[in-house]
Order: structure tokens, then C-alpha cells, then sequence
């Protein structure tokens, strides 16, 4: 090889050999400047498609333009040989500095601070390094960290698997394993997805064996080390450890990715800490050895057993959500949770869109308002440091609460909306990682008017006009109905016709207390709305509403749903009055439409119709899309029932819940990474606000 | 001088499993006492403050016995040694 040139870079000599390849120095001839260039090793044997991944992933890393990132200038192949041209980096490796005993203090906080943020660059980028180890840290002569190899592991497979992880792939089929054993978080061991938080994990080992000189996890054969990393916590390290840099080990040593550090920035900013001095001690009274801190992998409660094809209710309540979970047949239920114990939940949604599985919650209490997730149907959550649904420092406002949850258009799977008090709405255009305050309603002329209902100030229903991308209406209490036409940008108040009983202007241009709206996606021009006093309905896109209130108890009330296969029907629930918001003289009865609002039947066989004084709040009713459809609705009582056929006859599913805040209907149609048709289907959703979102195609491919 | 934060169970999450955390800082306020808090343990910020930095309403922060909120809020001075105690209150049904 030495002599040879490949692409423009001419091989002057060897420096050294890895599981990957050979390193050579190199110069190129066309930049004049020495370069390093690794030769990927012909017997890791990768396919065509494995040569082309590595390509693109060593093309996306060369994107990183970072101090501490050894930068890679070009790739390529020529004649079979796959080729990486790099930054030439020239020093000692943290592996061979680490030696006996480990390096001081001030060392580890030193160099810990640069990979850090090496690592915080790179997952910015969705960049995952995937085999971080102290052999692929260097150190050059000035005291620069470089990390090497950035997101080349994936695409090697099993090839770069040195030492005890040969060993490891004898005993299991590590073909889709990719990393170095020592190193490698518990998650990667189960099988599941590397992601930025099993380098930090990483991260955790390397601080740990440049803390101490070994390895926190140690065995005389792959599976024994394995076995250690899954279950062991590492040997606590004393003195002259600072307890800071301990307890910023342990974190990032947290068996759950979600008891991690789940930034790379966040382990930066701790190591900083440390190293200025901003701590001295840390009491270890309390302190579980384990490095597992409190966590929300909830051991105490009972979880459902979702399987593909199982159906589920997600039920918020004032003390906590729980999930049910049934099949076609929603006959037997079995129970997960509480989950978020003495949290009220009030918002809940489950995304499929995608290759996901993923319930999102809102949470409130003490504490503050959060908006987690959970992929694994409720057995772990996650508990974001930063709360990722916040105001701008300019608007001066605080998030009190998460109303709504709703999903983007099937064609926009990232795409999320949450609905929040004080009235805002907040949209994701990445799954959810992100939130960005939507400005052009925010800054609505007409928002310092808007009054809080008794609920608070709060923006609760977010329709999306599956006919056209760029409208979509939300429902504020007490500012009424607003429709958008481009996107978000501009906004206008859509109320004509609905009455505004404690204004002394009985229909305003704003300033309703609208409680809920729906829209059917095959009547995308119809609503369907339930006021504080007063039924509506509009055929012309919000332009006009008309009074439907033809023939029900009351027209107070909450709920609205529409039957997901028929757009003529509509469940309310009337209560008697502002005053006293329980079920019509102590009968619980859902009424139904079946021609759009011009005449209402009451359903009420097998609800009780004594001394039921009974509510169902605004979000607390929901349809799922089988056939026959059925319809659920829980109460402040804490009874939650459900229909399946229509609303013709109901059972009692639950009671002695907490107030009911919130039902919602789910369909898992792809659970546990099986194989599905179409990413399209899986949205299925059926309260008010996601039938709404879901396209007739998809309606009626459900059940 | 050094303050120390008695971190309440429901927040030791985010503070390694910890019940008191020792903070080494310059004499001055409890804000200052905060950021060095959440300067080490990032995850305690948003479930004591709003983002626009205001304590929660629920939560109530002692320095010693006395609750901040009639000491000056988070203009109220620490001294060495204080003692800083992140309570809920007691509130709710």
C-alpha cells in the first residue's frame, strides 16, 4: 500500500491498525497537506449496500466541523477498497494515558468537558458516534481532544468488535450489534436502537476508566460482561474522585436511558461545574449506590400487555393516567397504571404514525406542566429536564397546562400540535423534540381580550381541515373559534352566530367560551361545535354557525364527538346548567344526532339514571373506529363507560377512578418493530379532534 | 463559603439520588445559590422556577425557617452555611 495513491492522497506510511482497517499517513497532493487515511478492512466482508451506508455515514460526519472532532475531509472507493481520508491527529490515545491507576482529576474534567461537547455537536446533527472509547480519543500534544470515528460504527456491524466482544458475538448473534462490549449501554445489549443517550453511557465509561484506570464493568468473558452491564452497578469511586465527577459518572451510567443525562450538553455543564468548583460535597446518605436515582420506571404499578392488534383506552385523570387495553372485541380490560401518581393528566394521545408506538401525556402538578412520552405503552416514561413546551422569554408568560395533544396530517408525521393555558398554541415539527410557540396567534390583536372560563385561559381544540394544509381551526376558552388559512400565520376569529350569554354584546366578534369543536374528515367544511350555552353547527368552514340545540335537555355542556364512519352523527352530553354542571336531572344520558343536529335521541341503556349527577368534561368522550363504532366517556365521579354499538347500550368499564379529564381511543396496529402495510394506516385515533385529522381512506380502513 | 440545598423526594431524580447538595458559591442571593444548583443538577430548574424565572406557585424555598417569599424572594440573601429547604406546599384535594 505504501507508495499508492488513492483519490488524490499518495500512502506514505503506516500508523497503526483497528478493527475497522489499517491507518495510514498519507499526502494530498492536491490540498498539500499530510492527511491520515484509513483503509476499510476487506474481510469485515460489507456488502455493496454496507460499503454505500458507510459512505453516507462517514459523507454526514464529515459535516462536523468541531475542535474536538477529528475532521473527515473526503471518502471514497477505488478499485474495492473503501476508503476514509481524515484530519491527521497526532497523539497519544486516552486509552494508553488512562494507564494504571487513571489520570488526576483535573485531567478527567478536562478532557470529559471536550468529548462532551464534541458529542452535544454531533447529536445536534443526529450524528451518533456508537463506538466512543478511550481507544478513539485522542490527545494531542497541545491537550486537544480528538474524538475519532464519528458514526462509523453503525454501518461496520459486527466487523469492529475487538477483544471481548468477539467472545460476546459467540454467544449471541450480534450481527446487528455495533460497538466495542465494555462500552456498550444495556439498551444496545437488549437489542434496541443506539441513540445519543447510549453514548453518554459511553461517555459514563470513559470518565469512569480515565477517573480510575479500569473499566466499570469487567469480566473474564463477553457474556459475563454483559451480564455485569446489564445488572451490576459499577465499584463507587472515592477519593481523589471529586464526589461531583462521581455523581456525573453515575448518571451517565444510569442502566435506563431516561435516568441519563439525556443531553450531551447537560453532562458538559455538569463536568463544568465540577471542575470550577461550584461543588464540594454531595451528601451520599441517600444516595443508592446503583447510580439509579428515582425513576420513572414504574415497579409498582400494574402495566397492560399490549400486543399488535390491541385496542386501547388512554384515560387522564386528575391523579394520574391509566391505559386499557382490549381487542376487537372490547370486552375485557385489563388495566395498566396509575402512571403519574397524584399528576392530572390532561391531555393524552397516542402516535402511530411512522414506525412509532409512542402514548404522549401531559402532566401537571407542583412541579410544573410537562409533556412526556412513553414507547413502551406505559412502562417507561420520560422525565425531560427541560421542559420542552415553554414560552419565549419575551412574551413574559408561564405555561400553567398542556389541554390538548393533537397530531400533524398523515403526510406530516413529525408534525405535532399541543394546545396550552394560558390560551397558545405550540407546534413540533420534530416528533415532539422541539416546540416552538405558534407567533402569528400568540400576537392576535384580540388576545389581551380573551378571558379566562372557569377552567382557566385555555386553548383546547386544534382541528386540522384535512382538505387543505394550510387551514385549520382551534377553540379558546373564553375567546371562542379561530381559523387560520395559511399555516398558522394570520388568524381570524370565527364566531358568527354563537351566543356569548355573559357578555353584555350577546354575539361578539370574540370571546365565547367555546368548549369543544369537532370536524368530520369527510365534511371537511362542517363543524360541529358545544358552547357554554348553545349547540352549533357550521357548513361553510366557520364562517357562520347555526343553532342545533333542537330537542336536548340542556345546550350546556361539554363534549362533542362525531361517529367516525358517519358524518350526520354527533354524541353530546348535556348538563343542566352553568350553575350546576351534572347530568340532567341526575340521569346520565349521552344524546345523539343521526341528520346533523336536527333532532336528538337520548342513549342511556345501562347508564344510571339515578342520582347520577354526573359530568363529562370536554375531552372525557371519545369513538373508536370499529364496526360497530364504539363510544367511551368517563366522569368526574370516576366511572368510565362504554358503548359498542354506537351508544345503543353501555357497560361500566372502570369506576372508583379519579375525575376523569380525558378518554382516548387507540388502535396498535404495529407494535414492537413488526412489519406493517403502511406507515398511513397506523394513525388511528379517534377522538373529536384526531378523527378529524384522519383522512376518510384511513376511517374506513379501520376496524 | 458553601450553602446546602435539601432537595425534596420528589426532585432527587435529578440530583443523582441526593437529599442535600453542597454548593460552593461567592456570598450573595439565593438566585445566585439556584444557578449554581441547577448549574450541577440541570433537571431541578423547570420543576422549582416557570421559565420566565419565577419560583412555582406551589412551591414555597426556606432559608432556614423563613420562607422566601416574605425575605425578599430570590433577591433574598444567603450566607455561609445557610440551609435551603425546596418545599411543596400544602395544597390540592
Amino acid at each position: 500500500m505504501i507508495g499508492q495513491v488513492l483519490g488524490h492522497c499518495r500512502v506514505l506510511s503506516k500508523i497503526g491498525e483497528g478493527g475497522m482497517g489499517v491507518v495510514y499517513r498519507a499526502y494530498d497532493e492536491v490540498l498539500h497537506r499530510e492527511v491520515a487515511l484509513k483503509v476499510v478492512n476487506k474481510d469485515l466482508g460489507l456488502d455493496p449496500s454496507a460499503s454505500q451506508n458507510l459512505l453516507h455515514e462517514a459523507r454526514a460526519s464529515s459535516s462536523l466541523a468541531h475542535p474536538n472532532i477529528c475532521t473527515i475531509h473526503e471518502v471514497g472507493e477505488t478499485g474495492g477498497e473503501l476508503y476514509i481520508v481524515m484530519e491527521l491527529v497526532e497523539g497519544k490515545s486516552l486509552h494508553v494515558m488512562s494507564g494504571e491507576g487513571g489520570l488526576p482529576p483535573e485531567s478527567v474534567l478536562r478532557y470529559g468537558v471536550q468529548i462532551a461537547s464534541a458529542l452535544a455537536r454531533a447529536h445536534d446533527r443526529g450524528i451518533i458516534h456508537r463506538d466512543l472509547k478511550t481507544a478513539n480519543i485522542v490527545v494531542t500534544a497541545d491537550g486537544l481532544v480528538k474524538v475519532l470515528d464519528f458514526g462509523l460504527a453503525k454501518q461496520v456491524g459486527s466487523g469492529i468488535l475487538e477483544g471481548p466482544t468477539r467472545s460476546f458475538a459467540t454467544v449471541q448473534d450480534a450481527s446487528s450489534v455495533s460497538g466495542t462490549l465494555p462500552y456498550m449501554a444495556p439498551e444496545i445489549l437488549r437489542g434496541e436502537a443506539a441513540d445519543g443517550r447510549s453514548d453518554l453511557w459511553a461517555l459514563g465509561v470513559v470518565l469512569y476508566e480515565l477517573a480510575s484506570g479500569r473499566l466499570p464493568f469487567e469480566g473474564r468473558t463477553g457474556f459475563e460482561i454483559s451480564s455485569i452491564i446489564m445488572r451490576e452497578p459499577p465499584k463507587p469511586l472515592g477519593p481523589p474522585v471529586p464526589p461531583g465527577l462521581w455523581a456525573t459518572i453515575q448518571r451517565c451510567l444510569a442502566k435506563e436511558p431516561m435516568q441519563r443525562y439525556q443531553r450531551a450538553s447537560e453532562v458538559q455543564a455538569a463536568l463544568e461545574a465540577v471542575q470550577s468548583g461550584a461543588i464540594v460535597a454531595a451528601d451520599s446518605g441517600t444516595d443508592r449506590s446503583a447510580g439509579a436515582p428515582r425513576t420513572t420506571v414504574l415497579h409498582s404499578v400494574r402495566h397492560a400487555h399490549v400486543r399488535k392488534g390491541d385496542f386501547l383506552l388512554l384515560v387522564g385523570t386528575t391523579k394520574g393516567a391509566f391505559i386499557l387495553r382490549s381487542n376487537a372485541q372490547r370486552s375485557r380490560w385489563e388495566v395498566g397504571g396509575p402512571y403519574f401518581h397524584g399528576h392530572t393528566v390532561y391531555a393524552l394521545a397516542y402516535d402511530g404514525r411512522g414506525s412509532r408506538h409512542r402514548i404522549w401525556a401531559s402532566t401537571q402538578s407542583y412541579w410544573g406542566t410537562l409533556l412526556r412520552s412513553s414507547e413502551d405503552f406505559g412502562k417507561s416514561w420520560t422525565n425531560p429536564q427541560q421542559a420542552s413546551i415553554r414560552f419565549p422569554p419575551d412574551t413574559g408568560v408561564s405555561l400553567k397546562n398542556i389541554w390538548q395533544i393533537t397530531l400533524g396530517r398523515p403526510e406530516e408525521p413529525d408534525v405535532l400540535y399541543c394546545g396550552v393555558e394560558p390560551a397558545a398554541l405550540f407546534e413540533s415539527r420534530d416528533a415532539g423534540e422541539t416546540w416552538s410557540l405558534v407567533r402569528g396567534l400568540f400576537d392576535h390583536p384580540h388576545r389581551p381580550r380573551w378571558m379566562p372560563g372557569n377552567g382557566g385561559l385555555s386553548l383546547h381544540s386544534i382541528v386540522l381541515d384535512p382538505a387543505d394544509n394550510q387551514r385549520m381551526y382551534v377553540a379558546i376558552s373564553a375567546g371562542g373559534v379561530y381559523r387560520t388559512d395559511d399555516a398558522g400565520r394570520t388568524w381570524t376569529a370565527q364566531n358568527r352566530g354563537i351566543r356569548a350569554m355573559f357578555m353584555p354584546d350577546k354575539y361578539p366578534e370574540f370571546g365565547q367560551c367555546v368548549h369543544k369543536i369537532a370536524l368530520h374528515p369527510d365534511r371537511p367544511g362542517r363543524l360541529f361545535l358545544q358552547n357554554h350555552w348553545g349547540l352549533y353547527r357550521s357548513d361553510n368552514c366557520a364562517e357562520t354557525w347555526t343553532d342545533i340545540a333542537n330537542g336536548v335537555p340542556s345546550d350546556f355542556g361539554f363534549a362533542v364527538v362525531i361517529h367516525p364512519k358517519n358524518p350526520d352523527w354527533v354524541y353530546v352530553v348535556p348538563v343542566e346548567s352553568d350553575e350546576f354542571r351534572c347530568a340532567c336531572e341526575g340521569r346520565l344520558r349521552v344524546y345523539r344526532t343521526r341528520n346533523a343536529g336536527a333532532s336528538w335521541e337520548p342513549l342511556m341503556r345501562g347508564l344510571p339514571q339515578k342520582r347520577a349527577y354526573e359530568t363529562v368534561l370536554r375531552d372525557a368522550m371519545s369513538a373508536d373506529s370499529f364496526d360497530p363504532v364504539g363510544i367511551y366517556l368517563g366522569t368526574r365521579s370516576g366511572q368510565l363507560f362504554g358503548s359498542r354499538d354506537e351508544g345503543r347500550t353501555w357497560q361500566k368499564i372502570l369506576e372508583g377512578l379519579p375525575s376523569v379529564v380525558c378518554v382516548r381511543c387507540a388502535l396498535v396496529e404495529d407494535a414492537f418493530g413488526e412489519s406493517k402495510a403502511s406507515p398511513r394506516e397506523s394513525h388511528r385515533t379517534s377522538s373529536p379532534a384526531k378523527s378529524a385529522t384522519t383522512p376518510k381512506s384511513q376511517q374506513t380502513k379501520k376496524s | 463559603m458553601s450553602v446546602t440545598f435539601h432537595i425534596p423526594g420528589a426532585l432527587r431524580e435529578f440530583t443523582a439520588g441526593r437529599s442535600t447538595v453542597e454548593i460552593e458559591q461567592l456570598a450573595g442571593t439565593l438566585a445566585d445559590a439556584l444557578s449554581g444548583l441547577w448549574t450541577l443538577y440541570p433537571g431541578v430548574r423547570d420543576r422549582i422556577v416557570t421559565e420566565q424565572g419565577q419560583v412555582r406557585q406551589h412551591i414555597n424555598i426556606f432559608i432556614g425557617a423563613e420562607n422566601v417569599r416574605y425575605t425578599g424572594g430570590l433577591a433574598s440573601p444567603v450566607s455561609n452555611g445557610s440551609e435551603i429547604s425546596i418545599v411543596p406546599a400544602v395544597s390540592g384535594g
